[in-house]
């Protein structure tokens, strides 16, 4: 890990943030200060848990949390994992476009600046594509 | 009128709304919970967690004990939500009259058992369902509608 770097803690129903994060790289190479956390293979009080052991190694510059769905346990459970604590802010709806802005920019912007950056970034990329 | 009497510590979440709500339709969930209804915070956070497609309302166990038995709700087909075996029989004790009860999601702790994947108790928990299905409740354990009817009234007598 790195002082000046921004940590993200991807936090999903299934195997979906561990693939997303296995994915990202793929597409970029070698991936630091991200992790994967299952809300079905831990149970609640481990990830919980997890969130802040993390928080506790690595929210030196501040840390966003990833959940993939609004209104879902994931998100429930990590608002109340953070709240009240300095320097996190939690994103519902993650997606690929989002993590892959996410690894190449946690090192060069602050965590307000990144979290406007990621949400545009993430309803951009939602889209009909048309030629 | 409750079409779905469940047993959820998670409350408010996907299971609910997209899981059971698209194929019951309610037309509100009503979450009962002390905690919940003490907090401005929790409460936005489980309300808007009901999305566009369903009202939501949070309610202290006797408001919606109340509420559901004074009639407020008899126009409406409501899903009731609570946190643990606890406030479903605080609940059932203030006069809702029910034939069953779905156990749908209490989360392995420290101290729980497993009864089935979606459903893990304390002895205290285990002691409380049993004293449901002393009033003569059927438990059932479906975490969604299309998983197989599985009823735990055997498991904890």
């Amino acid at each position: 890990m790195t002082d000046k770097d921004i940590t993200g803690i991807i936090v999903t129903h299934g195997q979906l943030g561990e693939e997303l994060l296995r994915t990202v790289g793929l597409i970029v190479g070698e991936v630091h200060d991200c992790y994967a956390l299952s809300s079905s293979d831990l149970g609640d009080e481990k990830v919980v848990r997890s969130i802040h052991e993390i928080l506790d190694r690595n929210n030196a510059k501040g840390t966003v949390v990833f959940v993939d769905y609004f209104g879902g346990s994931c998100g429930a459970l990590c608002v109340r994992a953070t709240r009240g604590i300095e320097g996190v802010k939690v994103i519902s709806g993650v997606n690929l476009p989002i993590l892959l802005d996410f690894v190449t920019k946690q090192g060069i912007m602050g965590l307000d600046e990144i979290v406007d950056h990621l949400i545009h970034r993430g309803r951009e990329s939602v889209r009909v594509i048309e030629l | 009128m409750v079409i779905l009497f469940r047993i959820d510590d998670r409350f408010i979440h996907a299971q609910v709304v997209v899981g059971w709500g698209r194929r019951l339709k309610p037309d509100r969930i009503v979450l009962a919970d002390d905690l919940v209804n003490a907090e401005d915070w929790e409460k936005e956070l489980y309300a808007s967690a009901a999305g566009p497609d369903f009202k939501a309302t949070v309610l202290s166990l006797a408001e919606a004990a109340g509420q559901i038995v004074g009639g407020v709700f008899d126009s409406e087909k409501i899903f009731l939500l609570v946190r643990g075996p606890a406030e479903a029989l605080e609940i059932l004790d203030m006069g809702l009259e029910t034939t069953e009860i779905n156990v749908g999601g209490l989360h392995f702790r420290e101290g729980r058992e497993k009864i089935t994947e979606n459903v893990w108790v304390d002895e205290g928990e285990r002691g409380v369902l049993r004293d449901i299905v002393k009033k003569g409740i059927t438990l059932e354990a479906r975490a969604l509608p299309g998983d197989e009817r599985v009823t735990i009234n055997s498991k904890v007598v």
